[in-house]
């Protein structure tokens, strides 16, 4: 997959690259309006990723020449500012997801992989890991073959794993994918651990690995190399 | 007291003085010019007298020349020189029963040898008189100057101060985060335009001194946000590498912080656009919905919490008011509610047509409830919460002139908004 990062700030752009990386991607940078503007033009990506407040322009410029020169590419929106009218707009031109700073990687990530489901696989794709298969738009998790039955939250959870595989993720982490802003004001996590322990015991129920692993009891690794003993 | 009444009284006042001080300058200026008058007509008197004498017509002692009763005219033995007096006198009035001042003329003339003695007094119009006159006269000027300063008045707050009450409505209803500054009428009175150019140049500045503070919030917001959203990056690429319990631990308690510390940013930054008026639209919420909604977006943390939830909404209660503040005065409502409970605790919901109230079992509080409407002011100093939540629920409320209310009793905790002044029927 390939994707173009428009962002200003080097060190925020070095950040979101090695992360992407590490996932096997093609990044492609910009760090000015014209420099994107250059690139969005002369090339095709999957997905575009743009800081609102960029040097030389706007990010929203950028996004409605990107949507009408190449409404193929996935877009999703980074803004330090957490205006409703910066989202709404950014929505209406036709982003397809929207991220306030500071946002975790692995939520990035998670939501990178959503929207190019969305635009190249029609939302239909089956994200495979090992014996474990999500059917996404069915929204219905197997494991070699049989059914496993997940809340709405708990398929949520194993879609963001499978999007983070072997990345650790904190409880705080997990918790913002869950919960959007309503969980950065709680104190008590214990919720996600609840979540994680049902979905490992459904999922060894099934038949499957124990891939998920507790660090330190503070965050969680999706081991794909995992095996039960 | 109203300008055009206080400039009657003054002028009411300086007329009254002046007329008294013109009166007594009038009175004598009157009386001097009479008693002239009425000297030389008695020098007249006297010298058609010494001409007669010189023409040998004789005059008895007493006698009435030009009806003049007072006239005197008595040869003397003695010699004098030729000399005129003229003097004051006072004579009794029969009228008045009064000693009334009267001009006097003496003469010595020497006609034929022989010394006359003339004199005649009298006066024209007595000083009662010329004094009464002064006065009416004044009473009827002043009585035309009230008059007069009442159409004056009349015209002054009316038509002539037009432009300054103009602009003075103007500044009442002026706006600051209409982004427009005030623009007066045109008026030719130099006073009123100095007025209006001073108006329109400090709202211009009110103006923008407004959007500055709100531009310099919103950027400080924005500039703080890429600083954070790096360090978690460094933090999460950070946890990829191996690190034991320990170190894993100081990254997870950073990362905790970072968030706090964002949390708090976005916060003071949404303080800031409601002081600044920023959600003034009124809109129409369904705010029965938006309680329910709230309501099952947190039922999984109430039963993970083992909370008990009672609640009585009635449908349908529509209010006047930003959507976006009525859902975060409710989810910060909600959240503190689920927050500050205590295991296996009780959350009240009432919603009718009156009030919005959330009541929960929680800690006892040591200090006076409504003080944790204050920023910053926690129930417990070392809690994981930024104590921003309650002033946002105030500041919202405030702005909505909705009242709200605090009480508790016991470990029970009830905040009760009134939504009388933004409800509609």
């Amino acid at each position: 997959m390939k994707i173009l990062v428009i962002e200003d700030n080097q060190d925020l752009l070095e950040n979101i690259l090695t992360y992407l990386k590490q996932g096997g991607y093609r990044c492609e940078t910009a760090s000015d309006y014209d420099a994107a503007f250059n690139k969005i033009m002369s090339f095709t990506y999957d997905i575009a990723l743009i800081d609102l407040m960029i040097p030389g322009g706007s990010g929203l410029q950028i996004l409605r020449e990107l949507k009408s020169a190449r409404p193929q590419t996935g877009t999703i929106i980074i803004s330090a500012k957490n205006s409703l009218d910066d989202k709404v707009t950014g929505l209406e031109i036709g982003a397809d997801d929207y991220l306030t700073k500071p946002f975790q990687l692995a939520e990035l990530h998670a939501r990178i992989k959503a929207v190019y489901r969305r635009n190249n696989l029609n939302g239909d794709d089956v994200v495979r890991i090992n014996e474990i298969a999500i059917h996404t738009k069915k929204m219905e998790t197997k494991v070699n073959e049989t059914v496993v039955d997940l809340t709405p939250k708990e398929y949520d959870l194993l879609l963001y794993f499978s999007s983070n595989k072997n990345h650790v993720l904190s409880k705080q982490t997990i918790a913002e994918h869950l919960w959007g802003d309503y969980v950065g004001h709680l104190d008590n996590l214990d919720f996600v651990y609840q979540h994680i322990k049902n979905l490992r015991k459904k999922l060894i129920q099934a038949g499957a690995n124990d891939y998920i692993e507790s660090i330190y009891s503070i965050g969680y690794k999706f081991n794909v190399n995992r095996r039960s003993s | 007291m109203k300008l055009f009444t206080k400039f009657l009284l003054i002028y009411l006042a300086v007329s009254v003085v002046v007329l008294g001080i013109g009166g007594i300058i009038s009175y004598h200026i009157i009386k001097d010019e009479i008693d002239r008058e009425l000297k030389f007509e008695f020098l007249d008197r006297i010298d058609r007298v010494t001409y007669l004498l010189e023409q040998g017509k004789t005059f008895a002692k007493f006698r009435e020349l030009d009806q003049d009763e007072n006239l005197v005219i008595v040869p003397l033995d003695t010699f004098k020189e030729n000399d005129t007096q003229v003097s004051d006198t006072l004579i009794w009035d029969d009228r008045f029963e009064r000693d009334e001042k009267n001009v006097k003329v003496s003469a010595f003339r020497n006609i034929n040898d022989t010394t006359y003695f003339i004199s005649t007094y009298g006066n024209m119009i007595e000083s009662n008189d010329v004094r009464e006159a002064v006065i009416s006269i004044l009473l009827w000027i002043l009585g035309l100057q009230v008059l007069g300063a009442a159409g004056i008045g009349f015209v002054v707050s009316g038509p002539l101060f037009k432009p300054f009450r103009n602009t003075l409505h103007r500044i009442q209803n002026f706006q600051i985060n209409e982004k427009e500054y005030l623009k007066a009428e045109p008026t030719n009175v130099k006073e009123f335009r100095d007025l209006n150019i001073f108006v329109e140049e400090m709202t211009k500045k009110a103006v923008s001194d407004f959007n500055n503070l709100k531009e310099f919030a919103e950027n400080a917001s924005h500039e703080l946000q890429t600083p954070v959203a790096i360090a978690k990056g460094k933090l999460e690429l950070l946890t990829e590498t191996n690190l034991n319990e320990q170190q894993y631990s100081y990254v997870e308690k950073l990362e905790t912080t970072l968030n706090k510390l964002s949390r708090l940013n976005d916060s003071l930054a949404l303080l800031t656009k409601i002081e600044n008026h920023e959600f003034s639209t009124n809109e129409t919420v369904n705010i029965s919905k938006i309680v329910k909604d709230g309501i099952n977006a947190f039922q999984e943390l109430l039963s993970l919490n083992n909370l008990h939830l009672v609640t009585d909404i009635s449908d349908s209660i529509m209010l006047k008011i930003h959507p976006s503040l009525a859902e975060i005065m409710w989810s910060n409502l909600f959240r503190n509610a689920i927050n500050h409970n205590i295991q296996n605790g009780e959350i009240n919901i009432k919603l009718n047509s009156d009030y919005l109230e959330i009541s929960n079992t929680g800690k006892e509080l040591n200090t006076e409830p409504s003080v944790l409407f204050e920023r910053f002011k926690k129930g417990e100093q070392n809690s994981e919460s930024i104590g921003l939540g309650l002033s946002i629920v105030k500041r919202i409320v405030d702005q909505n002139a909705m009242p709200i209310s605090y009480t508790t009793v016991k470990n029970r905790h009830t905040i009760r908004i009134s939504l009388k002044s933004v409800k509609i029927d």
